[in-house]
């Protein structure tokens, strides 16, 4: 069986095919960080482990440019960030994470790679890691807590570079356990929309269920 | 603008639109007190002044950050269960004291109102107030500690759960009927020496498990095919807490269903 580019979804981003397997995949000289696959060159990138990948395998694609810096909050054990850090070659990803026990796994990788810089951090109080991190490009957000919204404001008036974007998953359950998904969704976005612009959002099913995407801009609001 | 900001590598004084850095000599001992509101002005362009190249900049960012984590990440594993425990007692204790405390003013009415049964209520309310704090507190730091098990059965639940077991550890090296019976040992210890002198006995359904509402909100006859089935989600997730600390969502998915197919069955009586 040989393997097949069927298309780059952005740079160091593949669609492949592998014998009858369809998969995406980064660009990689490293090795298996969470038990996905290796081809040749490739880093096999699993959806229902990654948001992001169920974001791209939906259909939605975002600009990642090689030497982009990225604020990621919620790195947990690097399992998007070891993607991402294939991605971004010149770039820079500052993994906040605040349990310890994933940011070991974190860690490992970071010692491996050379452009993450972990802080086991509370991404509630950016005043932590304000003299550590400088303005980025992107801020990626993963921390299902009932106050996400806030703490994505919070650090974008803080680090986020003009023009910059964000990107937030966000859990129906962990903002409101009993509520209808859709409906926790819609307070979510009209919520957020006070703050920021959104540029997009999106389901991630059947990846992760009851969960949704969204993309947003950075705004003169917050300045 | 005027100030002095204190960024991982050193000191940033604004003087009107003068920059002065001074690098501090100990990297390691900078990052760690680093401590800044947003900051007026881009941090890399500052070090700039003081790193040769942007290169060199990131390169001992890295180095640095990684030396503060690995450090910092030891001293929290061996802290974390210790930490949640000690709250859970703060939480307990003060429990304790609201109740002595309503209970003296309750005594103290019945006789005659007066100035010390205003302090007396005064106390009660503070109290009240730290053990919303404290509750608040255990819930977030188990989250943090065993993010799984917090998920099955909230911060309070999970947080005596680990004071019964010892540890993280120990809880995650446990069979799931002894998770499920934790808290009843002595109603267990009673059923196992009846047994032994041929008597009739019954071990006990549930310990600590039983506070949750999946379990006290069923019928009796159905709580123990409740219980064993969270006890035996809750040392799965246990041990995924321990050996890697990410959440999964299908644990508590799983055991939703149980408890509405449980539900179902009473309801359909």
């Amino acid at each position: 069986m040989k393997l097949e580019i069927l298309e780059e979804v952005t740079t160091n981003v593949f669609l492949a095919k592998y014998g009858e397997k369809e998969f995406l995949a980064t660009k990689s000289k490293f090795k298996s960080h969470y038990g996905e696959k290796k081809y040749v060159g490739l880093r096999e990138w699993i959806p229902y482990r990654s948001k992001l990948a169920a974001m791209i395998m939906n259909g939605y694609r975002l600009d990642l440019k090689p030497d982009m810096k990225v604020l990621y909050l919620g790195a947990a054990s690097g399992t998007t960030v070891s993607h991402l850090s294939d991605v971004l070659e010149r770039g820079m990803i500052y993994a906040v994470e605040y349990s310890a026990r994933p940011f070991k796994k974190l860690l490992e990788l970071a010692v491996e790679r050379r452009n993450i810089v972990p802080l086991l951090k509370d991404a509630s109080k950016p005043e932590e890691y304000a003299g550590i991190v400088e303005r980025v490009d992107l801020i990626y957000q993963d921390i299902a807590q009932k106050n996400q919204r806030e703490i994505f404001v919070k650090n974008a008036d803080f680090f986020l570079e003009e023009g910059g974007e964000g990107l937030i998953m966000v859990k129906a359950r962990s903002i409101d356990s009993v509520a209808d998904p859709s409906e926790v969704f819609r307070r979510f976005l009209s919520e957020l929309e006070e703050d920021v612009p959104i540029i997009g959002y999106g389901k991630l099913d059947p990846f992760h269920r009851d969960h949704i995407f969204v993309h947003v801009s950075d705004s003169e609001r917050l300045k | 603008m005027k100030g002095e900001y204190k960024v991982w590598f050193g000191s940033v004084y604004l003087r009107n639109s003068e920059v002065e850095v001074v690098k501090s000599d100990n990297l390691v001992e900078s990052f760690i007190e680093s401590r800044c509101v947003k900051l007026p002005f881009s941090l890399k362009n500052v070090a700039l002044k003081v790193f040769p190249s942007e290169d060199e900049y990131y390169s001992e960012l890295r180095k640095t950050a990684l030396m503060v984590a690995e450090r910092k990440v030891e001293d929290e594993l061996k802290s974390s269960d210790r930490y949640v425990i000690s709250l859970l007692k703060a939480l307990d204790e003060l429990d304790l004291g609201i109740n002595l405390f309503s209970e003296k003013i309750r005594d103290l009415e019945e006789i005659r109102t007066g100035d010390e049964i205003e302090e007396f209520r005064r106390i009660v309310r503070e109290l009240r107030k730290l053990r919303k704090e404290i509750e608040g507190k255990v819930n977030s730091e188990a989250a943090k500690l065993m993010p799984n098990v917090t998920e099955l059965v909230g911060g309070v639940i999970a947080a005596r759960l680990l004071e019964r077991a010892g540890s993280l550890k120990r809880l995650a090296n446990m069979a799931a009927s002894t998770i499920q019976i934790l808290g009843a040992e002595k109603s267990l210890f009673k059923a196992m020496s009846r047994m032994k002198k041929g008597k009739k006995a019954k071990t006990p359904k549930h310990g600590i498990i039983f506070q949750h509402p999946h379990i006290r909100t069923l019928p009796k006859s159905l709580r123990g095919k409740m219980a064993r089935f969270l006890a035996s989600k809750l040392a799965i997730a246990a041990r995924i807490d321990f050996y890697s600390g990410e959440l999964k969502e299908e644990i508590v998915e799983a055991v939703r269903k149980k408890y509405e197919e449980l539900k179902a069955v009473t309801e359909g009586r």
